[in-house]
């Protein structure tokens, strides 16, 4: 890897990339499963499929395929293309070459958080005060509904399970019976006063944090039940994104990269790790790498930045715009990063250059 | 360039009103009528709704109380989560109205600009409107404190079905509003029918446009009924105001009997400063900030309203009495 933010030479060329106006807000960015196609969900209801390549010709806008907003926006777990959730309640899958096919539909309902499992091939979905799971084989399994509308969910890592995110706490579903036909099992539920807005669970399944209404981070630790708080951030933390070691947790909603240590004992009793450039207003995504100790963060200013926590450094990859970055996402092999803003500018990063 | 429309905050407006008392019909007005405007409706009786617009978003309504030990804390989650997802549209509007059931405290719904920064960031609150029917008004405060607090709440009322009752009904109704809430302004109307200028991009919670409301504080200077449960308040005072003492009468006061205190708004002459001071706040949440440099030579005076359920007038008077400079 390329990647050497301690290289002042490195710090200076900023990196190619492709840059496209979509003139509608970006809720959501992917790229595919193999990494050739990266994928942005629109305001204007269509899902724009760029090539990861970025010297490859764009092909021209694709008409809507949601009705209104499309909300949310996974890798296709079983497929080559991507799987989007929208405001008209409708859950579709989007192949390869454009083509939609509908998932599931429940008029009424906003689809907003998705979730996907690569092993399984399992995608997850909130919809209203309910989750649904469609099964590799596409059945559609419902659980809930939970005491509030589900405000985030994710997978454990095996995929056994889901976590959904709402209004009290944290409720988790066993998938177990879905391919055994057993019955469904009770959920487990991890109470925690407040309305909870962000979920996401560790990369070794051993816990799941959450980002709750009052600027609060909230974390359970799965085997003993316990649970940890973090205070301090000046807004609702929004991003959550552990390492692919799970050794750290990146959260946003700081000026500069801050991570939670998660080996060892845990993060109790000691402070973040904070590193960087700090950058005009606050993060507002960040995803951790997928591969190597890197970091992306956008910020609510429209400003970019890249870390690396080894060298506890960084760099900005793209000055504040005042168009907040609404989404990122890293290709599979961690050298293209997907940048979506309010505003609907695309931007591709490519880092083998 | 023109500013981008997503920096722009888009004014909300809150449509309470008992059941039954108009606010379908007038949502259904809003919606299909040609008036220029685009407008997002969150509605509650989704179905209800004759038009079908993808504009309209169904609710329920999640009040969350914040963990953050403020008691009366509480904020409408659905809200926060639909303001979000309405911002990610590609199409604009020009404002939102919330509609909230018959029998909801307008409080979580107001509550929330005042306390989510997001909210805060994208929308503002433009004024709570309550529909009111004059038929069945007076029977429904019988039945409950709903009919009551959406009056209470108001910044403008529709009195409507008007066509349904006598003058002398009518009368008697709107002497009970006035009684309750006389800072509201009040537009009679039937089936609804209403200039939606009048009721929409009021200002009623900019902190700016406070001063507009000043001949209100004036005008409605009088005794009240003193049956009433749920009354207003106003204090008016010559004396300047001791800044440091007002906000320590103002903090208690909100700590112990915000529950109470639906609405308060004010004007403070505070001690030396050459700027008027203005609050505005529902229940504990406030609001503040300097408005406009008095005149040379005017007459400098503060004036304080509290719209509330068992407000103790003489303690308030006292209160504010002891934060005037001797």
């Amino acid at each position: 890897m390329k990647i050497d933010l301690a290289n002042p030479a490195w710090r200076q060329t900023l990196p190619p990339a492709r840059s496209i106006a979509a003139d509608a807000p970006v809720a959501a960015c992917a790229f595919n499963r193999d990494g050739t196609t990266v994928a942005f969900a629109l305001g204007d209801g269509s899902v724009r499929r760029l090539p990861a390549d970025i010297t490859a010709a764009a092909p021209d806008a694709p008409p809507p395929v949601h009705g209104g907003v499309v909300l949310a926006l996974v890798a296709d777990p079983v497929g080559d293309g991507f799987v989007s959730g929208g405001d008209d309640g409708r859950l579709l899958r989007i192949g390869a070459d454009g083509t939609a096919t509908e998932l599931f539909n429940q008029k009424g309902k906003w689809i907003e958080h998705l979730a996907a499992h690569r092993t399984t091939g399992a995608i997850a979905a909130s919809v209203g005060k309910t989750a649904i799971v469609v099964t590799k084989a596409g059945e559609v399994r419902e659980f809930g509904p939970h005491q509030s509308t589900v405000a985030d969910l994710d997978f454990s890592k095996d995929g056994s399970r889901i976590a959904c995110a709402h209004y009290g706490g944290v409720t988790v579903w066993s998938l177990g019976h879905i391919t055994q036909g057993q019955a469904a099992p009770p959920p487990r539920r991890f109470a925690w006063r407040g309305s909870h807005v962000a979920l996401r669970w560790s990369t070794d399944g051993k816990f799941i944090a959450t980002g709750t209404q009052e600027n609060d981070i909230h974390v359970w630790r799965m085997a003993q039940a316990t649970d940890m708080r973090m205070q301090g951030y000046p807004a609702k933390v929004k991003s959550l994104s552990w390492t692919a070691d799970a050794r750290f947790l990146y959260t946003s909603s700081q000026p500069v990269f801050t991570a939670w240590p998660f080996s060892g004992k845990g993060p109790e009793g000691k402070p973040p790790l904070q590193f960087g450039e700090e950058g005009a207003g606050l993060l507002s995504v960040v995803a951790a790498h997928p591969t190597a100790e890197f970091v992306a963060g956008g910020y609510d200013s429209g400003e970019l930045q890249l870390g690396d926590i080894k060298a506890k450094r960084s760099v900005v990859l793209k000055m504040a715009d005042g168009s907040a970055i609404t989404c990122l996402a890293w290709s599979p092999d961690g050298f293209g990063l997907a940048v979506g803003n309010e505003r609907g500018d695309l931007l591709v990063v490519d880092l083998h250059r | 360039m023109a500013p981008t429309p997503l920096s722009a905050q888009v004014p909300v407006t809150v449509l309470t009103g008992y059941l039954g008392a108009g606010k379908t019909t007038l949502l259904n007005r809003i919606l299909s009528e040609q008036h220029g405007k685009k407008y997002a409706v969150i509605v509650n009786e989704f179905g209800e709704l004759g038009v079908d617009n993808d504009l309209v978003v169904n609710a329920d309504e999640e009040v969350f109380e914040m963990n953050n030990g403020c008691i009366c804390c509480t904020v409408r989650g659905d809200l926060i989560r639909i303001i979000e997802g309405l911002m990610k549209r590609k199409d604009k509007f020009d404002g939102i109205l919330v509609e909230t059931t018959g029998l909801a405290d307008p409080g979580p719904v107001a509550q929330t600009f005042f306390t989510d920064d997001d909210v805060k960031a994208r929308t503002k609150l433009d004024a709570i409107v309550t529909v009111v029917d004059a038929k069945h008004f007076l029977g429904q405060l019988e039945q409950g404190s709903e009919a009551e607090e959406q009056v209470a709440f108001a910044d403008v009322i529709l009195l409507n079905k008007t066509d349904l009752v006598s003058p002398d009904e009518l009368a008697k109704v709107e002497g009970k509003i006035a009684a309750i809430n006389p800072y509201a302004r009040i537009h009679k109307t039937e089936k609804s029918q209403i200039d939606l200028a009048v009721i929409l991009d009021k200002g009623a919670f900019d902190l700016k446009r406070i001063l507009e409301f000043e001949p209100d504080f004036l005008t409605h200077g009088h005794d009240h009924d003193h049956e009433e449960e749920v009354k207003s308040q106003s204090i008016t005072s010559d004396r300047p105001v001791d800044p440091e003492r007002f906000q320590k009468w103002m903090g208690a006061l909100l700590q112990l009997r915000g529950g109470d205190i639906f609405r308060s708004k004010g004007i403070l002459a505070i001690d030396g400063a050459p700027r008027r001071y203005v609050y505005q706040g529902v229940h504990m949440m406030m609001d503040s900030d300097w408005g406009s440099p008095w005149k040379e030579g005017e007459k400098r005076s503060s004036k304080l309203v509290f719209i509330g359920r068992n407000l103790d007038g003489d303690n308030l008077k006292r209160g504010f009495e002891d934060c005037l400079k001797q």
